[in-house]
């Protein structure tokens, strides 16, 4: 090899090592980072630039302070390949060692380095987390401000009212600083936002909605005027979670369904549109997506009448088109690419009266359509479905306002397939072992748990405890079934722990099983009361776990279906005393403590005596029905 | 004459290295600066609605397997980012039974088919009926059953096994199948 190749050879290996070096090598440790976040001064040791970016280690004490702040926390360990942040959303923002993609929620995004990891820790973009978190720093001076951000504002109908769900990177405390009958202005001090402008909403009372800001990166304030329609009258703001709180306004004078959302990608205001009369063009305002119980809502705004026709092609080429006839486009297009179960968004006019939205959809989805007053929803699911119907008209407009029909075909609903609805008694979808092909040793012995007790309070709410809820229902059901000739056995005859003193949840539902199972009793029924952390959940639910709890469950349910709250059915669990207790078994959670209207039925005793009629007859209904060989029907 | 030929040969070529050199550089830098994202698979999140029995499911996207992430590890990787969005549950607009808010994943583990999953002490904190309790072990059994390769859940508390929550209903020392509701 001669010289001079040898040394073009070097050259170019050592070329080569830059390069890798440049994209792949780890970044530098950095000077620490201070800033300002709440009124706080937050150290970050863990720093490091280089790598693209600059890089905060997940270890950072200053980091860890401010997740804490923010109600998040980062769920990691040296070696795992995910880096994850569960935000107050909730939201889990995912990032990947080595992949610069990461994801907020359902959105993929692009970060500008990808997560590394140095002496056992992982170091992550940190503007990207930053904004994840609704916050973004900002300099100030001399000084750097982790400033929160008014992230989002939803716009939603809910029963009957128009809300405003506002979240950003800190608590939101709003504070009106001008009203008057047409408008209300709300300041958010001490936050920041980049949303800005005007969005028309036009229905339920509020015709528009304004955002902007002023003051310094230390001390922003970001103000949204509603402007109102006459009657519509704003409701305290209600605080619905660490970063959110929910603005609400009811009574207006148009009625209407509103989904509107302002993100950080929202596209600039538009003019609002001078003519929404049902002699002129209706006006398509905005097309967004949200994410739905059931996949993604697309909510297409449309002021004025209008018709649509919808087609839809046939799988694999999954793309779905609606025009929206006699219709314009306020603002320019849209072309977005979207998360599973649709790929892709255009809105576009395709001539001067046409205003088409094409969705591509991720497979054969449910698409489902609901025209309204105030516009369209097209509901998409995310499991895949069988033959599908391929086109559709409708109108949208104050024809569906005034209740007109659509005869248009629409897709049905989509089923629920991802998961399961046992609430039929018809059902026969559970998969259990076989059947034990139990005999009771002692076919006239009833056998009742008063849920909790001693020890064990089991839920509380207004100083009334389940445990002296179900002690005073398991003795009135006694009584009854006694004096209907049965043989009955309580696990607990008082406020007192069943197995001891103390004792563990295990050792406790084993000593009430015990007691059926060494009696040989026919059937074995345990009494609860329910609870929720919020007061919503309301009714009756018999809960089973063995085949042979079925027919008596179903008996029991019937007859509690008409107990005066709602009937939630028989629900299939791996309850501990259903599944080990030997003979047909039942855990009957009668009506929920934690709602109001449950819990005035559950602290009245004759509703207490009639939920242990019902039982009573249930059970001589089973005895009946399914007697015990070689025994006297009850 | 072969001499005097080579070093006019060896002058030719340098320029050729160079640019090969150069093509080489740019082509690497434009390759991870440019390349298009590899589609990714994504995994199914079930959450209990609040009828406590149906199940609704969101899908997020999961990152493909990394050249250097054998199949052992790519498993432990989706059952662990899978077990905390199911832990963290559905984002707040959507109505459904959720884990006591400040519940963590500690960690997973894979034995064979069942998954274990270590949740903080933060789950015990229970509103108190078998509502709550009921559909957030659905949900989370439901989400990691999805995942090819397990069919069972193992729950811990802190790294211990316990036989059931403090004043719970839902047997918890064994591993929890879909069957089991």
């Amino acid at each position: 090899m001669s010289r001079s190749t040898a040394r073009t050879g070097r050259f170019a290996a050592a070329l080569s090592i830059a390069a890798w070096i440049s994209v792949a090598a780890p970044a530098r440790a950095d000077a620490p980072i201070v800033a300002l976040y709440q009124g706080t001064t937050i150290r970050f040791a863990h720093v490091a630039t280089g790598g693209g970016g600059l890089a905060i280690g997940v270890n950072d004490p200053g980091f860890q302070a401010l997740l804490h702040g923010t109600g998040a926390w980062v769920t990691w360990k040296p070696g795992e390949r995910y880096i994850l942040i569960t935000t107050s959303v909730p939201a889990v923002v995912s990032f990947a060692m080595g992949e610069r993609r990461y994801d907020v929620g359902p959105i993929t995004l692009e970060a500008s380095f990808a997560p590394f990891e140095r002496g056992k820790e992982a170091y992550l973009p940190f503007n990207e987390v930053l904004r994840a978190l609704d916050l973004v720093l900002r300099q100030d001076g001399q000084i750097k401000v982790i400033q929160p951000q008014l992230a989002a504002l939803d716009v939603r109908q809910e029963e009957g009212r128009v809300t405003l769900r506002a979240h950003g990177g800190a608590p939101l405390h709003p504070r009106i600083v001008r009203q008057s009958p047409n408008a209300i202005t709300y300041a958010f001090d001490g936050i920041g936002t980049t949303l800005g402008g005007t969005r028309q909403v036009g229905a339920g009372g509020v015709r528009s909605i304004a955002i902007s800001s002023s003051g310094s990166a230390r001390n922003p304030s970001t103000f949204v005027t509603v402007t109102l329609e006459p009657g519509t009258a704003p409701q305290p703001p209600q605080s619905t979670g660490t970063n959110e709180v929910v603005l609400a306004f009811g009574g207006g004078a148009q009625p209407g369904r509103a989904e509107q959302t302002f993100a950080e990608d929202s596209p600039s205001p538009e003019p609002a549109p001078t003519s929404t009369g049902t002699s002129g063009p209706a006006i398509v305002t905005g097309v967004t997506t949200a994410p739905a119980s059931d996949g993604v809502a697309v909510t297409i705004a449309i002021s004025g009448d209008a018709s649509y026709e919808w087609h839809r092609l046939r799988d694999p080429d999954n793309r779905f088109w609606v025009d929206v006839k006699n219709a314009q486009l306020q603002g320019a297009p849209i072309e977005q690419n979207l998360m599973t179960p649709l790929v892709s968004m255009r809105v576009r006019a395709i001539d001067p009266s046409t205003v088409r939205i094409a969705l591509t959809l991720d497979g054969q989805k449910p698409v489902t359509l609901t025209p309204s007053d105030a516009g369209l929803i097209v509901n998409v699911g995310v499991e895949d479905v069988g033959d599908v119907p391929r086109s559709g008209t409708g109108s949208v407009g104050s024809v569906v306002a005034a209740g007109e029909q659509n005869a248009a075909p629409v897709t049905p609903a989509p089923l629920d397939t991802s998961g399961e609805d046992y609430s039929s008694p018809e059902d026969t979808t559970w998969k259990f072992g076989p059947h034990s092909q139990y005999v009771p040793t002692n076919p006239r012995l009833i056998v009742i748990d008063p849920g909790h007790g001693g020890s064990d309070r089991g839920t509380i709410h207004g100083g009334v405890s389940e445990a002296d809820l179900t002690l005073d229902m398991a003795k009135r059901l006694r009584d009854l079934l006694i004096a209907r000739g049965w043989q009955v056995k309580l696990t607990r005859e008082a406020d007192v722990d069943v197995y001891a003193p103390n004792d563990s949840a295990h050792d406790e539902l084993q000593a009430r099983v015990d007691v059926a199972n060494k009696a040989g009793a026919r059937v074995f029924v345990s009494i609860h009361a329910n609870a929720f952390i919020n007061s919503g959940p309301y009714g009756t639910t018999t809960y089973i776990s063995k085949p042979d709890d079925v027919a008596l469950a179903r008996i029991v349910e019937r007859q509690l279906a008409a107990d005066g709250t709602k009937d939630d059915g028989v629900v299939k669990s791996h309850l501990y005393v259903t599944y080990h207790t030997r003979m047909p078994a039942v855990l009957v959670e009668t009506a929920f403590l934690s709602n109001p209207s449950d819990y005035a039925l559950l602290t009245s005793a004759a509703w207490r005596q009639k939920v242990a009629q019902e039982i009573a007859d249930a059970i001589g209904e089973y005895a009946r029905q399914y007697p015990v060989p070689n025994q006297p029907a009850q | 004459m072969r001499s005097r030929r080579r070093p006019v040969r060896t002058a030719s070529r340098v320029p050729i290295l160079w640019v090969a050199v150069i093509v080489l550089g740019v082509a690497t830098w434009f390759y991870y600066t440019h390349r298009a994202p590899v589609s990714g698979e994504s995994i199914a999140v079930y959450y209990t609605k609040l009828d406590g029995t149906s199940l609704g499911a969101a899908r997020v996207s999961l990152r493909p397997r990394a050249a250097d992430e054998s199949t052992a590890e790519h498993l432990h990787n989706t059952v662990f980012y899978a077990a905390v969005q199911a832990v963290a549950g559905p984002p707040n607009g959507i109505k459904a039974i959720r884990f006591p808010p400040a519940t963590r994943v500690l960690g997973v583990g894979i034995d064979g088919s069942t998954a274990t999953v270590d949740l903080s002490k933060d789950v015990e904190q229970q509103a108190g009926g078998t509502f709550g309790e009921n559909g957030e072990f659905k949900a989370l059994v439901y989400t990691l059953t999805g995942i090819r390769g397990i069919d069972a859940v193992q729950v811990t508390i802190d790294g211990a096994r316990v036989q059931t929550l403090p004043g719970g209903h839902l047997e918890l020392d064994e591993p929890l199948h879909r069957s089991d509701w």
